[in-house]
């Protein structure tokens, strides 16, 4: 089960809002690439593992992401906060504005709202740890371009923690796949699907 | 691992000598990777400096302002890196014992920490007042502006 611990994973304080970047980070929010859908594809992928080492590191990286989720969701209310009409007027949040006011909903930054066909759960642990690599290096490349886009110190600040947080689950699930590979047949690993024929 | 070894960044990962084809290969991280100080860890989001791989040379130079808080996010963030750690490096005593030696650190802190702010609903606690809804809450401003 889950319990909420009261208390980020890494401090978000932004001082100043600003409707723009929030019209952007959404997209981390509930975007192809954001947080809801890494914590459920990792989340949700762990079933069909077939290893103890894979069903532990997708538990604990998909409960990292859900911190991660609520981070981004700090973000988007700290930069929100306190607008009045004028302030929106004119901005790219204007459009997010007309359908959910100053609430936090998950959509991409081009104003889709989050589906789970960006992710998947394939049930063959090689392709589903090959699908979670490319999904840190496109998360990662959605924070480096927030940080392309963002010249607040406050945001960056966080932006940058979780950025790192992609390099590191990358590194992780690659090794994992490795150790995965080692318990199949070393003459061909494709031989067969090991969550469904072992 | 001896230090020499991590002389070059760039160096501190292990690939198979020979492997079969049609496979991609992260290399591995070697037992035992330098680390840094817990709080630099914090704001670098590694705890390892192998991994920090900045954008741009955009780095967080500025360390979180030391509070009851963030005092109990940095043991927190060093349990959670070394359990990603340990989850693919299960045999390296050190990291097993840095481990052990942080979950300990962060029970204190947390017990600590929950008598003036709920942590969980199912740590115990005093008073007679239910504080678990008392404001700021974690998303909000005033809850990290001191750190």
């Amino acid at each position: 089960m889950f319990v909420y611990d009261k208390k980020l994973q890494y401090p978000v304080k932004i001082a100043r809002p600003n409707p723009r970047l929030a019209s952007v980070i959404i997209s981390q929010y509930g975007g192809p690439d954001g947080e809801l859908g890494a914590s459920m594809r990792y989340l949700s992928q762990r079933y069909s593992m077939p290893f103890d080492d894979q069903k532990g590191l997708l538990t604990d990286i998909g409960t990292e992401e859900l911190g991660h989720l609520e981070m981004v969701a700090a973000i988007i209310h700290q930069l929100t906060r306190n607008l009045k009409e004028k302030d929106i007027e004119n901005t790219p949040l204007e459009q997010y504005f007309v359908d959910h006011t100053a609430g936090v909903f998950p959509a991409a930054a081009s104003g889709f709202p989050w589906t789970a066909a960006s992710m998947q759960v394939k049930g063959d642990p090689i392709a589903d740890l090959t699908e979670d690599l490319a999904a840190e290096q496109k998360a990662r490349v959605t924070y480096d371009n927030i940080l392309r886009l963002s010249d607040d110190p406050d945001v960056n600040d966080v932006i940058k923690f979780l950025r790192e947080r992609e390099i590191v689950h990358f590194q992780r699930f690659g090794e994992s796949l490795q150790q995965l590979r080692q318990k199949l047949n070393q003459k061909n690993v494709y031989c067969m699907n090991p969550a469904f024929d072992m | 691992m001896n230090a020499d070894a991590y002389m070059n960044k760039g160096c501190e990962g292990r690939l198979p000598a020979m492997a079969p084809l049609a496979n991609p290969y992260v290399p591995f991280q070697l037992d035992a990777p330098p680390r840094y100080e817990p709080r630099r860890a914090l704001v670098r989001g590694t705890l390892y400096p192998g991994l920090d791989l900045p954008f741009m040379g955009m780095v967080n130079q500025q360390e979180q302002p030391v509070t009851a808080k963030t005092e109990l996010q940095t043991v927190a963030f060093m349990i959670q890196e070394l359990a990603l750690y340990l989850d693919t490096h299960p045999d390296d005593k050190e990291a097993l014992e840095l481990y052990r030696n942080y979950q300990k650190m962060y029970h204190k802190g947390m017990m600590e920490y929950n008598e003036s702010s709920p942590l969980k609903h199912t740590m115990p606690t005093k008073g007679d007042k239910y504080r678990w809804l008392d404001d700021p809450w974690p998303w909000e401003y005033a809850a990290n502006k001191e750190g």
